[in-house]
């Protein structure tokens, strides 16, 4: 993984948190191995968690516990002094824009001020690596999306390299700069989000199922194949591959008119997460 | 250490400066995982004794505290105005003696305070934070168990200490820098042999359950009904005495009374006393029951800890 923010993505049960915890070397994989910032987590597991933040999915917190002496406290026990700590931890909690509430006990805080603090105690010691489990949870939509931005700003700014799970494709895409994808303990794609998805070499024609002139939609369909265009049908959508965008568009066109077919929707394609997880299920 | 910063505004004489203390990066030492062990035990220490914590946390401790503290003020006191060896005379308890007179007080430590040190960070979150930071499981137990064995010895030693000290000022101490020191060795080894015999099977039966409330009632029922079961068995079943070795409270008196030199005390003309029959074993037996307690809760709080998500 390259530096930036790296989403860890896939429905829940498809290993992202036993991964984490196999990249921390809290758990033994069952095959294969595993290096992260040069180490062997399970040999070199102190090392290596020296130099990660970590922040767990679960939403428990001592909540007796003021914010910064909780952020304070395992920035202490991640190694740094007891002076350099207590400076850090309210830097960080000002970096997440708890600043103000530093001094507040963590039971009275929201879900959203919460997932923050966790977000701080796994920043302040300054890792190179921080991993966040499923760090939107609980949010609501407009948490979520400066939660996001906040993990983005962090990863920039300061030169975290961020790895986050999470279920939900779209805020993978959103923050995201790499994207490992899993699917029941299985990797489904690796690689730089710009790769995986964008612009895909395809156009989606949705027809409009008429009465008249019948058969109109498998008129279209036998056309373009006739014109040598690769077609996947669902229903009335037709998929077209196998050409170049416009060529594509303008023969999609000649199809539909000459069988008197009209058109819902005419638009190139684009390859999203969802379509990984799609082709890995097929 | 921290980079340095320049100021963001300078006053035009230099007299004043602005920083803008914002996140940065951090290059200085790191103290690895002697660091990551002193942090939790020093807040371990503090959690149980209810330091930085609303007052309520506070009271239970510090009560078990002053109960311990309380008969030695006393005997200081009526040394201070008695002019007589008040230990020679018989008048006060011997060192030794002074751990029947503690004995509620560790009871009271070990059953209240005792499980709440690793039952919160089960509860509360802080076990896999912890586990990802360069503490491993055995770091982290021990760590804990070391909080608890030196706020236990707060209790166990404390006293004795400041008993021997004021003992000393007043003229009814040790003769001789020799006897002095003696002394003084045998509190403290007695202190910690009691300390962590206890703490071992504290922590195992607080591994046990998430629920505070269970693991004060198994803590409690170890410690008295370990007393109650065994002490029938050999007393009114007339069975052999080495079934005491399930007795933690006598096992940790005993071992004492081996460190301090001295057999059992003698209470009354009662020879049916649990001490008599402690005393028939040998003090090979008696370490090795403590030996044997000490490892068997370190045990069990290894098979517990391990069986539990992200510690394997």
């Amino acid at each position: 993984m390259r530096r930036g923010v790296t989403g860890l993505v896939g429905a829940n049960g498809a290993g992202k948190t036993t991964l984490l915890n196999a990249l921390l070397g809290l758990r033994a994989p069952t095959s294969g191995s595993a290096k992260v910032l040069g180490l062997d987590p399970r040999s070199q597991g102190a090392a290596l968690r020296a130099q990660v933040g970590f922040a767990p999915e679960r939403d428990l917190l001592p909540d007796e516990m003021r914010a910064v002496d909780f952020v304070r406290h395992l920035a202490q026990v991640r190694g740094l002094p007891r002076s350099e700590a207590r400076t850090r931890a309210s830097d960080s909690l000002w970096l997440v824009g708890l600043g103000e509430e530093r001094t507040r006990t963590l039971g009275t805080m929201s879900t959203g001020q919460r997932q923050r603090v966790k977000l701080a105690q796994a920043i302040a010691s300054d890792p190179q690596l921080v991993l966040l489990d499923e760090p939107t949870s609980g949010l609501d939509p407009t948490q979520r999306s400066e939660m996001l931005t906040l993990i983005g700003e962090i990863s920039n700014e300061h030169s975290v390299s961020v790895v986050l799970s999470s279920h939900l494709l779209n805020e993978v895409e959103s923050v995201c700069d790499h994207v490992v994808a899993l699917d029941a303990g299985r990797l489904v794609a690796c690689g730089p989000l710009g790769e995986l998805v964008g612009d895909d070499d395809g156009v989606t024609l949705e027809l409009v199922d008429v009465a008249e002139p019948a058969g109109s939609v498998d008129a279209v369909e036998h056309a373009l194949r006739a014109a040598g265009i690769d077609v996947e049908r669902t229903g009335t959508t037709l998929r077209l591959g196998g050409r170049e965008r416009d060529v594509l568009c303008d023969r999609a066109r000649d199809a539909v008119a000459d069988a008197g077919a009209r058109i819902r929707r005419l638009e190139t394609r684009r390859r999203t997460l969802a379509d990984l997880f799609e082709m890995a299920a097929a | 250490m921290s980079d340095s910063i320049e100021p963001a505004v300078v006053a035009d004489d230099g007299a004043a400066q602005i920083h803008d203390q914002r996140f940065r990066p951090y290059s200085g030492p790191r103290r690895g995982l002697a660091g990551a062990m002193r942090a939790v035990i020093v807040s371990s220490m503090r959690f149980t004794l209810g330091l930085g914590r609303p007052a309520r946390h506070k009271f239970l401790p510090w009560l078990a505290v002053v109960i311990a503290l309380v008969p030695a003020i006393v005997f200081v006191g009526i040394a201070t105005v008695l002019d007589i060896d008040l230990i020679s005379d018989n008048i006060l308890p011997e060192y030794h003696e002074y751990y029947g007179l503690i004995q509620a007080a560790l009871f009271f430590y070990c059953g209240i305070v005792v499980p709440e040190i690793l039952v919160a960070d089960r509860r509360n979150g802080m076990l896999p934070l912890y586990l990802s930071t360069p503490l491993r499981l055995w770091s982290y137990l021990a760590s804990k168990a070391a909080a608890v064995a030196v706020t236990l010895a707060v209790i166990t030693v404390g006293p004795l200490l400041f008993l021997l000290l004021a003992y000393t000022l007043e003229g009814s101490g040790p003769a001789g820098l020799g006897d002095w020191l003696t002394v003084l060795v045998r509190i403290l080894a007695s202190g910690v042999a009691i300390a962590a015999t206890i703490t071992a099977a504290s922590l195992a039966i607080s591994s046990l359950t998430d629920r505070r409330a269970f693991a004060v009632i198994g803590v409690i029922l170890l410690l008295l009904g370990s007393n109650l079961v065994t002490s029938v068995l050999v007393e009114a079943a007339d069975m052999d005495p080495r079934i005491y070795a399930f007795n933690l409270g006598e096992m940790g008196e005993a071992l004492k009374d081996r460190i301090f030199g001295v057999g059992p005390p003698v209470l009354g003309e009662d020879e049916s006393s649990p001490g008599q029959s402690v005393s028939e074993l040998s003090t090979w037996f008696v370490i090795a029951a403590n030996a044997a307690w000490v490892t068997a809760g370190a045990a069990v709080l290894w098979w517990r800890y391990r069986r539990i998500e992200g510690t394997q």
